[in-house]
């Protein structure tokens, strides 16, 4: 049975202790900020303004047209339009550039014939080299309609290792596609941000629980507590709502951050955003719980948790899609909860689902909470 | 109810099979000050959890306040008080602030609570620090407060383990006033600690727990008695006895030897050859010490009166000149020592 007035001395204590440390407060609120700036911008955002050379070996409209094009795209930031081959390709084995566009002395050419093409570029760096070559796709089959001629590119073998050289074919419009988003245009920071949310919630219940239970089991304050006449459930029940009442505290803040700074649309509604955040909050607290129910010391919790925190990290599908994982960390992700919260919280903010669609997240996710908390209880004991 | 803590063949083994404590018999009468010996490791953490309903016992049974540990543990929790030598009061609370969130977890009465409180900080001398951080005060003013917070529920039982370690003398001598002050009101009081002239001064009784068993009970006095009456409490082995000497080292076993004799301490004025020799061969002295500081210690093995005269008239005789002169009887330590060098050959197999 949980008696309210103890219960509510676990509070009242987090909240003195906050306001008594306004260091604490400060913390919590720049935690969220960090993280959401630090993955936000550090992994959200679009590539542009990478390095290029135009090696330009004719003159006419054609190719004036193909530089203005080249130019007006903010992938690129065109470092110099020169004529010389080879002094392309030596700046981007030099590393100075990230690649070279080639245009063939017969391109302005008034032929028949497919006109080739070159982009010369420097594979090694593998995000920017796909960057580059999807958008110098798009651009030579914009400028192929837009002429309505032969214009082709042709391949051209790299001679130097770490560089490639890679056909662009012509394109023609015999098929017409059209692109209905039926999610608007997502970008990577509106798939990154709902999960951003989930992950930071995770890492400051879990770490906050260690401090809560293993750091007072340390210090002996859980001792005195327990001589009382308390049951097990209103000591861990009052610390869970402590904690919970700081961590809504920073899911408000993580929520705000993300529409403030990147604009970040929630369809589903922010209240609806706000509860799986609270469930997801509840279910870590119950995790925090399950590991410190045994451990005697903070150093021995962070152990305990660290191989736990740091899988599901990375297989959650927070920065990657869990479709695109190996098959067993596919398996592995749906044993971790921050899976269900993520999945949950992309459905509300990006597809403008509601709770009740995104119900079996939700359960799965109370389901481990529960689990998560009867462990718990059951494996606490008093012995500190 | 005559004790207010007994136990009956109480013991505990834990996961690993290590017997903490092995069937402990042990009899603390009511309102009295009971002083827990042991060294490190013996069993008497393990017994005090046991006995504060914090683990539970393998085998036994402890009676606390009449109610049995396993049966009543919230009726036993309600009627003890705990200062652990760690103190263990929030840090970002106050004084006050951690006293009502002891009586509020014992339920105290909001109406006596913060009178309570307050007639406690008075007691123990710390009302100028009530609305003080604990993390902001000092040692001797921490263990003040945690005993205002451990008294506020006015337990029966009191358990202080090592209150005053690490306390500079003139706050040690304030809480060891205080707690004959409790004593005086009728609390029990269970006192672990390894500050012998504490326990000797304080204790009504005194219980030396040494490899999970009780191996001496007794009060104070009757325990250093039983040194000067040649082992007459049964310890059965010594460290002198061990077979493996290599494992003694020569001055505790040199210790062990000497223990019950009487101990005298002189200062010459005049020290020299022919007087340190009169003092040798002098009947009863048993062995000597000279000193640096010009002192020489002495073991006696008579404890007649005469013998301490025989050997004093020896050196004046000699030619020496006496300073000054004291004589000490076996204390407490010597009483510990002894009884924790006993080994059991079981465990040692």
């Amino acid at each position: 049975m949980i008696e309210p007035k103890k219960f509510w001395w676990m509070i009242k204590m987090e909240v003195i202790s906050l306001k008594r440390h306004p260091g604490r407060l400060v913390s919590i609120i720049a935690f969220p900020i960090i993280m959401i700036l630090l993955f936000g911008y550090g992994m959200g955002g679009e590539m542009t303004d990478l390095p290029i050379v135009v090696v330009s070996q004719s003159h006419g409209d054609l190719t004036d047209l193909t530089l203005d094009t080249i130019k007006s795209t903010e992938t690129y930031h065109i470092v110099e339009v020169i004529d010389s081959l080879d002094e392309g390709k030596k700046r981007v084995d030099a590393g100075e550039v990230k690649a070279a566009i080639i245009l063939p002395q017969d391109y302005d050419a008034n032929t028949t014939q497919q006109k080739g093409v070159t982009l010369y570029l420097d594979s090694s760096d593998q995000m920017a080299s796909q960057t580059l070559e999807s958008s110098t796709q798009g651009i030579f089959s914009r400028i192929s309609n837009m002429v309505a001629s032969q214009t082709s590119v042709s391949t051209q073998d790299a001679d130097i290792e770490p560089s490639i050289s890679h056909s662009l074919n012509n394109f023609k419009d015999d098929i017409s596609l059209h692109i209905n988003r039926i999610y608007g245009n997502i970008k990577y920071i509106d798939f990154l941000v709902p999960a951003i949310l989930g992950m930071t919630i995770m890492m400051s219940c879990m770490m906050g629980m260690g401090k809560t239970i293993a750091g007072e089991r340390e210090t002996g304050e859980l001792a005195r507590l327990f001589m009382t006449p308390t049951s097990v459930s209103t000591v861990i029940g009052g610390k869970i709502a402590a904690k919970l009442l700081i961590e809504l505290l920073r899911a408000l803040i993580l929520i705000f951050m993300a529409v403030f700074l990147f604009n970040v649309s929630i369809k589903g509604g922010f209240l609806q955003t706000f509860i799986v955040l609270v469930i997801g909050a509840l279910c870590f607290v119950g995790f925090g719980i399950m590991l410190s129910s045994r451990t005697s010391t903070q150093e021995d919790y962070v152990q305990l948790s660290l191989p736990f925190s740091m899988p599901m990290m990375f297989v959650s599908g927070v920065f990657y899609p869990i479709e695109t994982m190996p098959w067993i960390l596919q398996k592995l992700a749906y044993i971790f909860p921050l899976t269900y919260l993520n999945n949950a919280m992309r459905g509300i903010m990006i597809k403008g689902q509601t709770l009740a669609d995104v119900w079996l997240d939700l359960v799965i996710l109370l389901g481990f909470t529960l689990l998560f908390f009867i462990i718990g209880v059951k494996r606490f004991n008093r012995d500190v | 109810m005559k004790n207010a803590i007994e136990t009956i063949n109480l013991t505990k083994i834990y996961n690993n099979n290590f017997k903490a404590v092995n069937s402990l018999n042990l009899e603390i009468p009511n309102k009295t000050i009971f002083g827990m010996l042991g060294p490190n490791g013996a069993g008497k953490t393990t017994t005090i959890k046991m006995l504060t309903c914090l683990i539970q016992p393998t085998s036994g049974q402890a009676i606390v306040g009449g109610y049995d540990v396993q049966k009543n543990p919230n009726e036993v929790r309600n009627l003890l008080g705990m200062v652990p030598q760690q103190v263990s009061l929030y840090k970002d609370l106050t004084v006050m602030e951690n006293s009502q969130m002891c009586a509020d977890y014992y339920g105290v009465p909001p109406d006596e609570r913060d009178s309570r409180i307050e007639d406690l900080m008075e007691l123990v001398d710390i009302k100028y620090a009530r609305d003080k951080r604990v993390g902001q005060l000092s040692g001797g003013q921490k263990q003040k407060a945690s005993l205002v917070a451990s008294l506020v529920h006015r337990p029966d039982i009191l358990f202080l383990d090592e209150p005053t370690i690490g306390l500079d003398p003139v706050t040690k001598r304030t809480l060891w006033d205080l707690i004959r002050d409790l004593n005086d009101e009728g609390h029990t009081i269970i006192l672990c600690s390894h500050d012998m002239h504490e326990v000797d001064m304080l204790c009504d009784n005194v219980g030396i727990i040494n490899t999970g068993n009780l191996v001496a009970y007794d009060t104070p006095q009757g325990l250093k008695d039983s040194l000067l009456e040649n082992n007459k409490h049964e310890i059965t082995k010594t460290l002198s006895q061990i077979s493996d000497e290599s494992e003694v080292s020569t001055s505790t076993k040199e210790y062990l030897d000497n223990i019950s004799l009487k101990k005298m301490s002189i200062l010459l004025k005049n020290q020299n050859d022919e007087i340190i020799e009169a003092i040798k061969k002098s009947s009863n002295v048993k062995s000597i010490e000279l000193l640096r500081n010009g002192r020489v210690n002495l073991r006696i093995d008579s404890l007649d009166d005469m013998a301490v005269q025989n050997v004093l008239n020896d050196i004046i005789s000699s030619g020496g000149i006496i300073k000054s002169i004291y004589t000490e009887e076996p204390s407490l330590e010597d009483v510990f020592i002894k009884s924790t060098s006993e080994v059991n050959e079981n465990d040692r197999a």
